[in-house]
């Protein structure tokens, strides 16, 4: 985890007199402790983030007049809950591509028991999607099945049973939800309470990474899990618990599509965030291969992600070729953020 | 001969020798690999090059392979002198090679292997880069035969014998020195250490055979091998050639003796003074794995070091790994500290108080992209957390002492692991276990591979100072000077059979009874 910059107990000295002449044969490592690539990589996102926003700010003023960072906030929401389950899947060599129809799924458990139980519906919705998240994890680690594979097949699961328990329709609350409410309609220095809330979580979620245990373990396991395994890390533990948060961070997407749109269905709001999610994970400089993430930067994966059709709009680039845009930004993020050295394995 | 292969010189004498070497010297900064070797190979001629690990014999093959570039030196070919800049340099004047981890891919045939290395199209048997099977398997069949080996050309390298693999090895670099119309040098790098002993008999009497159409150097631990089949023996010892004899005037013992020299130095091992009778650490009692190791048993005391000696293909490095639940046994029992270990996961053993130095410390030992301070404190956390939370406090203390006490070079513990050198890496892979109370068995396997004298001597003290708080460890020794300077007990295996046990306390042994019972 290269979050050494961002830690206020970094110390920012050079090093010891000691480590200027190493004697004894002992090969001296770079003096420099981080690279320029070091720097980028911690600071990267943020840039990419603010260059995009200045862009549309510049060239359309009144998007900030105009309400468009609440917009751009609640666009960003939901990608950004999505890619912090994404970012503790990738951060430990894994991927989970089953999150977004779990939340959806999630979606629809939550509006139908709404009525009837009240906040507990909260409970079991964001329980039944974390149980889900687990199973995947227990698959994985113990049937061994890779988890392309393995979450392709629960994608599939996934979406039929929201098909069979929608009947195909859109699924409304049952009841009132004003106690959601509050999440999209109250707001802080003009943006929505459920993306502050979401910033929080991504706060928690990096002090997790940083500064806990299983944090450690799992940025571990996903640079060198066989490392990590022979220094006694419960591999198995560290999958399970990762992919236990990726579907604790759909449920909350659910819960978030019934605060905003009172529904759920099957196509609906939440059904195409599997990619935004990635994008923005990788985007905040998490490596898709593993034991690297910041959850401090996916915000800013995650805004960024949220900007693009924004940013296109802006720029006259018609409808049809926003997807270029996109695809554009994130090979050059990613390109620009990897580690490349000659002779490596190229997945 | 195809247009890529360089006409051959008119002065080029076929009498000359396949391969002469004057002087040839190259040091890798402090540490000397080899030191001022001449030698010569005559054609038809097969050659043993015997030596300890770390003699230098490796780094020799690599600049005959065009590896390693030497430091000063000349290097002859068939009376022409070459230089070997790249492994195709070495190639294009018939030196072939046989490596000790094969090189196949194991999912294609063995034709296609063979026909793989063929630099033009006409040697990889294709057409406009489409394979033309037939040609392809004739070919392979008729190179295999030279060889003397009746393998399909067919068959699929992963689904064949080890030994049929070597064949097929084997007549792969022949080929390519055939296409050259020199008389190929082929070097076998310890090439039965992990055959069957029959499997092995087949090989001699291809080597044997391989004769008549060139010249073979062979590199092995099997002394009795050595002598069996060479016309001549060539012995390193520390990057020097310290003898080269004609198999006729030898003994095996001479061998033996030249091979390790005759200075013998002080023990720097531990005082066996305070290690009482107590219950053993370990106890291996009658463990088996197929095709590893049969019937071992062997205790360790806390405070004792026990050294397995043996060369590779003993199984001495799968048994350490069963003790740490890297790898199984199929039967028998491992107990530490009086609990059964069947089905320990490492994560297990971990928290019981086994701790493993693995011999790949890249892959197994270290997670390069965490900090050195991270991984110090990878294994054992809980001298540094506050419930599920680091502390990073704490943790910086910790991690300053041991770096103080390991005499880790750059005293930067939050810099990438990986970015230290081996040495300095292997310091803080032993410290990771050290610094556990509840460490009570320390297994390393191959702990100073790759070191430099000053972290061999750091991570020696460390060892010792374990043992003298009462840790047990299992060692396997890079060399045989290294068990007898460490060990209080060294114990002999080969080919998977415990064949001798000494207490060094009581027994006065030499390397020369170890390698007796080691070959």
């Amino acid at each position: 985890m290269n979050t050494e910059i961002l830690s206020p107990s970094s110390p920012t000295t050079t090093m010891s007199p000691e480590s200027e002449a190493p004697k004894g044969g002992n090969e001296a490592p770079s003096r420099r402790r981080f690279t320029a690539l070091d720097i980028w990589q911690a600071i990267g996102p943020l840039v990419v983030c603010l260059a995009l926003f200045a862009l549309v700010v510049l060239r359309n003023p009144a998007f900030l007049s105009g309400g468009g960072p609440g917009i751009l906030a609640l666009q960003a929401t939901f990608i950004l809950l999505i890619a912090l389950g994404q970012a503790s899947v990738l951060n430990v060599g894994s991927i989970d591509l089953s999150n977004a129809a779990l939340s959806v799924l999630s979606a629809m458990v939550l509006a139908m028991t709404l009525g009837s139980l009240g906040p507990l519906a909260l409970v079991l919705s964001i329980g039944l999607a974390t149980l889900v998240g687990v199973i995947n994890g227990l698959l994985i680690a113990y049937a061994q099945v890779p988890s392309f594979a393995l979450t392709l097949g629960t994608l599939g699961v996934l979406q039929a049973a929201s098909l069979v328990i929608s009947n195909a329709t859109t699924v409304y609350v049952t009841g009132s939800n004003a106690t959601l409410n509050p999440l999209f309609g109250t707001y802080f220095a003009k943006l929505p309470l459920a993306f502050w809330f979401s910033v929080v979580l991504a706060v928690i979620m990096w002090v997790v990474f940083r500064f806990t245990r299983a944090g450690e373990s799992m940025t571990a396991v996903g640079l060198n899990e066989k490392g990590a395994i022979f220094s006694g890390i419960g591999n198995r533990r560290v999958k399970v618990l990762a992919f236990g948060l990726s579907g604790f961070f759909a449920g909350l997407v659910g819960v978030m599509i019934i605060a905003q749109g009172g529904a759920a269905s099957s196509f609906g709001l939440g059904s195409d965030l599997l990619l935004p999610g990635i994008a923005a994970a990788i985007v905040g400089g998490t490596a898709i291969t593993g034991g690297r993430t910041n959850p401090l930067l996916v915000v800013f994966g995650a805004l960024t992600v949220a900007l693009i059709p924004i940013a296109s709009a802006v720029l006259h680039v018609p409808a049809t070729a926003q997807s270029l845009v996109y695809g554009l930004v994130i090979i050059i993020a990613v390109a620009l953020t990897i580690r490349r050295s000659a002779g490596t394995v190229i997945k | 001969m195809t247009s890529n292969v360089p006409s051959r010189d008119h002065s080029v004498s076929v009498d000359a020798p396949a391969l002469r070497l004057t002087g040839i010297t190259k040091g890798f900064g402090k540490v000397r690999g080899v030191e001022d070797i001449s030698l010569e190979i005559r054609n038809n001629e097969v050659v043993g090059l015997i030596g300890e690990n770390g003699a230098g014999k490796s780094s020799l093959l690599k600049i005959l392979t065009g590896i390693y570039q030497p430091d000063s030196g000349t290097i002859e070919a068939h009376g022409k002198v070459v230089r070997f800049r790249r492994p195709q340099d070495s190639a294009a004047v018939g030196i072939g090679v046989v490596h000790q981890e094969q090189s196949l891919l194991t999912n294609l045939s063995v034709a296609e292997n063979i026909a793989m290395t063929g630099a033009s199209a006409k040697e990889k048997g294709t057409k406009f880069g489409i394979y033309r099977w037939k040609k392809i398997n004739k070919e392979a069949e008729s190179v295999l035969a030279q060889v003397g080996s009746t393998v399909d050309p067919r068959a699929i390298v992963g689904d064949l014998p080890f030994a049929d693999r070597q064949m097929v090895e084997i007549a792969r670099a022949l080929r390519v020195d055939e296409a050259l119309d020199v008389p190929p040098l082929l070097i076998l790098d310890e090439p039965t250490s992990i055959l069957e002993r029959n499997e092995t008999e087949t090989l001699e009497r291809e080597i044997r055979a391989l004769k008549d159409v060139g010249s073979v150097i062979f590199v092995s631990h099997r002394l009795d091998e050595v002598m069996r089949i060479c016309d001549r023996i060539l012995v390193m010892r520390h990057g020097r050639l310290v003898a080269d004899r004609v198999t006729a005037d030898v003994t095996q013992d001479d061998l033996f003796r030249l091979m390790i020299g005759h200075e013998s130095r002080a023990p720097k091992r531990p005082s066996a003074d305070g290690l009482g009778a107590g219950q053993p650490v370990l106890e291996i009692k009658g463990v088996s794995r197929k095709g590893a190791y049969r019937d071992v048993s062997l205790n360790v005391l806390p405070g004792q070091c026990v050294a397995i000696v043996g060369t590779i293909g003993s199984g001495r490095e799968e048994l350490c790994r069963a003790v740490f639940g890297a790898d199984t046994c199929d039967s028998g029992q491992i107990v530490v500290d009086g609990k059964e270990t069947r089905n320990w996961s490492m994560r297990t053993a971990v928290r019981n108080g086994v701790a493993y130095v693995p011999a790949e410390r890249k892959v197994e030992g270290m997670v390069g992209g965490l900090t050195a301070a991270d991984n110090l404190t990878l294994a054992y956390p809980g001298t540094a957390t506050v419930g599920p939370f680091l502390s990073p406090g704490a943790r910086r203390k910790l991690v300053a002492d041991w770096f103080e006490t390991l005499d880790v070079r750059p005293r930067d513990p939050k810099l990438r692991l990986e970015r230290f050198s081996g040495g300095n890496q292997q310091k803080v892979v032993l410290g990771k276990w050290l610094l556990a109370e509840q460490l009570k068995l320390l297994v390393l396997d191959h702990p100073l591979r790759g070191l430099d004298a000053g972290a061999a001597e750091t991570v020696n003290a460390q060892v010792q100072a374990a043992c003298s708080r009462g840790v047990a460890v299992l060692l396997i020794a890079d060399t045989i000077e290294e068990a007898l300077d460490t060990a209080h007990v060294i114990v002999v295996m080969r080919d998977g059979e415990v064949t001798a046990s000494y207490d060094l306390s009581v027994d006065s042994t030499t390397a020369v009874d170890l390698l007796e019972r080691m070959v």
